[in-house]
């Protein structure tokens, strides 16, 4: 048994814990899909279709079993990766496992990317804010994290849209590639590793610039967040000992702030990452959907509009293991920065 | 509160606090705060938030075209804003400003149901989970903090799949992403609360729980709530314009910012040029929802004393 404390035996508790969390989350899904009044192909045929439509497909997806029998086909479904195959007229007839897989690059593409701006943007304006504390430029970049932070997504897309892309011409408008040439060959799925990885220039900075507005967007909105808790973490750590201790030895400045109290202060910035990702990929169907970015929230929107059943099941899934995997790897970074949070 | 008052900070904390009424308790620190800056975000927040639902109240006599009938198009569609349409005209040919006036009613009346249900589910159960502890308590807070883990908006875009359009709908839909968070903040201020001398003097005479709950918890812990209230209804606001980008919100002809915004981007006006017929029903859910940030944030400024203890 490792040692009480040490990162393995964090690590292995966290990884244990993860499981109920995981469970409670597909049961919830379970529940909405299922239990809410009527029950889906109701919903999707909206009582348009004909009684022997109807009961044809709920016995094909398993509905007329009784509630036990349906959780119990339904974890195992899970478990396995197989979420049966999709029944919309556009991806009819394939594997959902399969379509989700080949749209997932795309999100990862764009969270990567935006993740990128919100760090760079918010943790520039929190620290900003936070050495000049109660002057203007704390009040603007104060503003900034509030005001940013409740800015609709879809509608800051489409106004960078219209400046950047319709006015200026500098940016295309959306989707993820050029029609007028090919993608780079699929190895990674996401095309700025991939055509780097093909030497093929060319096709990067064209992946690139198409990049660049989804992830502006998105990533402006989530610096937000990043602002307010770098500052706040900033005055906390501002005011400890350890920098009080510093400026007493004449260390300058600049040096205090980058070296004792901002490297303390983004601890709790990483504590709220997990949350910023939850609100990350809820960002990222806006995003995909006003950018008509050809990813998984994307897929998302047209099979609820196709009502594709299966294939909302199977997306939504695939988040709730995104959000749970990626609240994990946080704890665990936590643990590894943070030794007091290992008890 | 002035730098010259602070001199008198520790003769005031010396003298008794006296309860006073709910309003009172939120009106206090905005009246003897109203000149620093939390207490200024704080009163236009609340403005702002004052006049959004003057204009939701009055959007019937301050719309100057009809907004829904055959009589709703008014005017050849797409029409840049002028001196007689001031924000132009959208697809169908309808008034882009009576559209935006109209949609304060539909959005705040989804927000209102929204967030009032959430707080009438996550209050009690909050009070109940953090009053009784042990096992029930972390079962509970187990099953909320998995769910609070979730992106709010896929979870509300599920159940809005399920239940389908319109307003009421869409209410139910956001509240299970706010449940969460009201359960949370009830149940650990009643952890604290539940500590407190007077609470342990009333179990000590004998106060049944639902007695100690409801009439010494449960009071203190809806003080905290404000806070909370405003900031999780702009959040609310947020999500609803986001489901009804997506389709899954109001249905046409309402009006209502998101499916305004949502109409615009299938009919790709921005690529066309034109911007007003998702400008103006965007910076009307922008300026709601900084109102009730800016009301939020400064009211937990000024009432939240961890945050005055640091600021001290």
């Amino acid at each position: 048994m490792p040692r009480r404390g040490s990162l393995v035996a964090y690590g292995v508790t966290r990884l244990v814990m993860a499981f109920p969390m995981l469970l409670i989350l597909l049961t919830v899904v379970f529940v909405v899909l299922r239990i809410i009044p009527g029950d889906p192909i109701y919903a999707l045929y909206g009582g348009r279709a004909k009684p022997s439509v109807v009961m044809a497909q709920r016995h094909k997806l398993g509905l007329d079993q009784p509630l036990y029998l349906q959780f119990a086909n339904y974890i195992a479904q899970v478990f396995t990766g197989n979420f049966g195959t999709s029944l919309g007229p556009i991806f009819g007839g394939q594997n959902v496992m399969d379509v989700i897989m080949q749209r997932l690059p795309a999100t990862v593409e764009l969270a990567v990317g935006s993740m990128l701006v919100a760090t760079i943007i918010g943790i520039s304006v929190g620290i900003l804010s936070g050495i000049n504390r109660d002057r203007i430029v704390d009040v603007v970049g104060r503003l900034y994290g509030t005001i940013i932070f409740v800015i609709p997504i879809f509608w800051l897309g489409l106004m960078l849209q219209f400046v950047f892309a319709v006015d200026l011409k500098w940016f295309p408008v959306n989707s993820r590639f050029d029609v007028s040439i090919p993608p780079p060959a699929t190895i990674t799925g996401l095309y700025t590793i991939d055509s780097l990885l093909k030497g093929r220039l060319d096709a990067f900075a064209v992946a690139v610039r198409h990049l660049f507005l989804p992830c502006l967007t998105l990533g402006l909105v989530l610096s937000g967040f990043f602002t307010k808790t770098v500052r706040a973490n900033l005055l906390r750590t501002a005011g400890a000992d350890y920098v009080e201790a510093a400026r007493a030895r004449g260390i300058r400045r600049r040096a205090i702030v980058m070296r004792y109290a901002f490297k303390n202060a983004l601890i709790p910035v990483i504590t709220v990452l997990g949350l910023e990702f939850a609100i990350l990929f809820a960002g990222a169907v806006l995003t995909e959907t006003t950018f008509n970015w050809n990813g998984m929230g994307l897929l998302l929107v047209n099979s609820i509009e196709v009502q594709d059943y299966p294939l909302i099941q199977g997306t939504i899934i695939v988040y709730s293991f995104i959000i749970v995997i990626i609240s994990l790897m946080v704890d665990f970074l936590n643990g590894l920065i943070d030794p007091r949070v290992r008890y | 509160m002035t730098e010259s008052d602070d001199s008198f900070a520790d003769v005031k904390a010396q003298q008794p606090v006296l309860p006073r009424p709910f309003l009172g308790r939120l009106l206090h620190p905005l009246m003897e705060n109203r000149r620093t800056l939390a207490g200024v975000l704080s009163w236009i927040g609340l403005g702002i938030v004052v006049a959004f639902i003057v204009i939701a109240v009055l959007a019937p006599i301050l719309a100057p075209y009809p907004v829904e009938g055959p009589s709703a198009i008014v005017a050849p569609k797409l029409q840049p804003p002028s001196l007689t349409h001031l924000m132009g005209t959208d697809e169908s040919g309808q008034d882009v400003f009576s559209r935006v006036l109209w949609g304060a009613q539909t959005s705040l009346e989804v927000m209102a149901i929204g967030v009032v249900l959430a707080l009438a589910i996550g209050f009690p159960v909050g009070l109940y989970s953090g009053y009784s502890g042990g096992a029930v308590d972390r079962i509970i807070l187990l099953i909320m903090d998995s769910i609070y883990a979730f992106p709010g908006l896929l979870l509300a875009l599920l159940v809005a799949v399920m239940l389908g359009k319109g307003v009421f709908n869409i209410g139910i839909a956001i509240t299970v992403i706010y449940i969460p968070l009201y359960y949370r903040v009830t149940r650990n201020q009643t952890l604290s609360i539940r500590e407190e001398t007077y609470v342990e003097a009333a179990r000590g005479l004998g106060a049944r729980p639902w007695t100690i709950m409801w009439s010494y918890i449960a009071y203190n812990v809806l003080v905290t709530i404000p806070v909370i209230f405003a900031l999780s209804a702009a959040d609310a606001i947020l999500t609803a314009a986001g489901l009804s980008f997506l389709g899954l919100g109001i249905q046409w002809p309402t009006p209502d910012w998101g499916l305004d915004l949502s109409i615009a981007n299938t009919f790709g006006d921005i690529g066309n040029g034109v911007w007003w017929t998702s400008f103006f029903p965007g910076l009307m859910i922008i300026l709601l929802t900084v109102g009730l940030s800016f009301l939020g944030e400064g009211l937990n400024d000024l009432v939240n004393p961890l945050l005055k203890k640091e600021r001290a």
